[in-house]
């Protein structure tokens, strides 16, 4: 089991511990003392979504490593000076693995590994890269270039809606991905995206799906929401629907289109062997299908049956590396070229890409 | 459906957690106690509601809760604030973490789950006018708020029971020369005030967005407690006020899904920079302010 501290009970840990400290002034600390591995996240941790992957992520790491290993998961630690102070904390206590989820930790996670080398950071979807830091991202669209072809499958209107969080490029090239994949099924398919600005308010996410759907949207595309809001909205209106990260599937037993899960444990596994052996080294790490971080799963049956052949085939040859979404001939939405015929992105265009792709009908926010 | 329709079905149940709050803020704000606790007592009524409701309680226990529990919580602000005259600023955004800190402790382990919500209920013949008739098909919780809007309404003008609010808000010492007890007239006020935050959370958890998810209040109580300001105390201005926060928020999203080419960020901003300028407008009034405005608002009564 995992211990969970919110921010609350961290405070009064805070306040033992620097008595502690005081009373009992500086000893090193022991060789076998435990490896402590420190997950600080910017929502709770629910049962579904990015802090629920990124917790289960570590389970596997606990499994294989039992007691030479404890792992802290702290929650809701807004992003800003507030993560900067909790992190510094958390490693002064002699946490010598970090685990910084979300983009906004970057500047200070990257503070601390840079003062200390004894210290592994990993940090969630940014991209600077320290000796002893990596930023990690998963290869969503890979998923959403599959679910796109589902949907455009299952379309009536023609059109699919997205709710996203905010405009970065994360999420761009998931809308991107996945307006590609409809494409290759109906050619004429356009897809709204609405951003809502905030990681975190149901109440707001819901609005916007039921705005999407109010313009004619069938297929609803949940980009980065960690509540079920979306998908449960989109199960009352008899709406498709997926999402990222952990599956939904029991708010919205009949219309949930599938899920992009993402399974961090190979690649926290790895890491954690490596800061074991002494042989950790910082490097940008993109984690897609062939590294068995990406997986979807849990496909609605009424996805026709050739379609679903043709959505098998797909994926088989992403997973081998013989196909990638983002190959050209690609049009923006301003309709310049984006991807020259036969072409493909590099991962570096991909991490840092800020367009739409044609057929994308909402401008991108500048 | 077009967004027009989206924005005038969706408007009012928009507005409903705003309204209901806002009521409740400007009872005792009317009765001259400034609770800035809105933000957790939303909380945690939301969270007992939807607890109960979870465990097969049912929709009209849910609320009967989140009302006690909110009044209960709303008490404590009563014995600091009043019984010890404590600052209220200070009072009231203490009450506010506690709150927001009992809502996240309960809800620990009901995070990310469903409850199913309440049917919207048709108004007879009005919403069958095309267009405008989307506006008519709303929960009973919805109707509800709306007769409680006509009901404060109705008790500021014309009955005694407003007018000893009023009288204990602008002249704490005359009403209390002339017989009423003034602390007993704000502890009731304040409980009102906690029960109807309790409720809008209670609407917010389990009828407009049937889950538990920590922090879904999402800085709705802060937007009530503008609301009061931006309607100048006046009931009837409260309820636009919340109609056109909850409009322009809907107008925002909807503009986007229709590809209108306008920065999110803008419209996501929309509405408060809405709330903005119209308080502006509304404090460059001073004679507005004066006459609406309420005379003790936050300060302590001393005999």
């Amino acid at each position: 089991m995992l211990t969970n501290l919110t921010r609350r009970t961290l405070m009064k840990g805070v306040a033992v511990s620097g008595l502690a400290s005081a009373i009992g002034g500086r000893f090193a600390l022991a060789a076998d003392e435990p490896l402590g591995i420190t997950l600080v996240l910017p929502s709770p941790v629910g049962d579904v979504g990015w802090g629920h992957a990124l917790a289960a992520g570590l389970e596997p790491v606990k499994a294989a490593y039992g007691d030479k290993v404890k792992i802290t998961v702290l929650e809701n630690i807004a992003e800003g000076p507030d993560a900067d102070r909790i992190m510094n904390k958390t490693v002064a206590d002699g946490n010598k693995f970090l685990v910084a989820g979300s983009f906004g930790y970057q500047n200070g996670a990257l503070q601390i590994a840079r003062r200390d080398p004894s210290v592994t950071v990993l940090h969630a979807s940014g991209f600077q890269v320290a000796p002893n830091f990596s930023p990690f991202a998963a290869k969503y669209f890979q998923g959403t270039y599959l679910l796109g072809m589902a949907a455009a499958a299952l379309s009536k209107t023609g059109k699919l809606g997205s709710v996203s969080a905010f405009a970065i490029p994360e999420l761009i090239t998931s809308i991107n991905a996945f307006t590609l994949g409809a494409q290759t099924v109906k050619p004429d398919i356009e897809v709204s995206v609405v951003w809502v600005n905030s990681w975190f308010d149901p109440a707001k996410e819901q609005e916007a799906a039921k705005a999407l759907m109010a313009q004619g949207c069938d297929v609803i595309f949940s980009n980065a929401q960690d509540t079920p809001s979306v998908i449960a909205a989109c199960e009352e209106a008899g709406v498709y629907a997926f999402n990222l990260n952990s599956s939904m599937k029991k708010y919205a037993p009949k219309t949930y289109l599938g899920c992009i899960a993402t399974d961090w444990s190979p690649f926290f596994k790895a890491s954690v062997d490596a800061h074991f052996a002494g042989s950790f080294k910082g490097a940008n790490t993109f984690l897609g299908v062939a590294d068995k971080v990406v997986e979807v799963v849990d496909w609605n049956p009424d996805i026709p049956a050739d379609m679903m052949t043709k959505i098998k085939e797909i994926e088989a040859k992403i997973a081998d590396g013989s196909f990638s979404p983002f190959t050209g001939p690609i049009t923006k939405a301003d309709g310049s070229e984006a991807v020259a015929a036969g072409a493909t992105l590099a991962d570096g265009e991909i991490v840092a890409m800020d367009w739409h792709v044609k057929g994308v009908a909402t401008p991108l926010p500048k | 459906m077009n967004a027009i329709e989206f924005i005038l079905a969706g408007m009012l149940a928009a507005a409903t957690p705003f309204l209901l709050a806002a009521l409740g803020e400007l009872v005792a704000e009317r009765a001259g106690v400034l609770n800035l606790g809105v933000e957790g007592l939303m909380a945690f009524g939301a969270v007992l509601a939807f607890i109960i409701v979870y465990h097969g309680g049912g929709h009209l226990l849910g609320f009967v809760a989140a009302g006690l529990g909110s009044a209960v919580l709303s008490l404590v602000f009563a014995v600091v604030a009043l019984g010890f005259r404590a600052n209220q600023v200070a009072t009231g955004l203490a009450i506010g973490i506690l709150g927001q800190g009992l809502s996240a402790l309960f809800g620990k382990t009901y995070e990310s789950l469903t409850v199913k919500g309440l049917p919207k209920l048709a108004f007879p013949w009005l919403s069958e006018i095309p267009i405008l008739g989307s506006l008519f098909i709303q929960d009973i919780v919805v109707w509800l708020s709306l007769a409680a809007t006509l009901a404060l309404w109705a008790m500021f003008a014309y009955t005694k029971a407003g007018l000893v609010v009023r009288a204990v808000g602008e002249n704490p010492k005359a009403a209390h020369a002339i017989g009423y007890s003034v602390t007993s007239v704000r502890v009731s006020a304040i409980a009102f005030g906690g029960a109807m935050a309790g409720f809008a959370g209670a609407y917010a958890a389990v009828v407009y967005t049937p889950l538990w998810a920590d922090g879904m209040i999402a800085g709705r109580g802060w937007i009530a407690i503008a609301l009061v300001v931006f309607g100048t105390w006046l009931t009837g201005r409260i309820f636009l006020g919340a109609c056109l926060f909850g409009a322009v928020s809907l107008m925002g999203l909807a503009a986007q899904a229709t590809g209108l080419d306008v920065p999110s960020q803008l419209l996501s901003s929309l509405p408060y920079l809405v709330t903005i300028i119209v308080l502006g407008i509304i404090s460059a009034d001073r004679r507005l302010l004066k006459l609406n405005g309420v005379a003790s608002l936050g300060e302590p009564f001393e005999r």
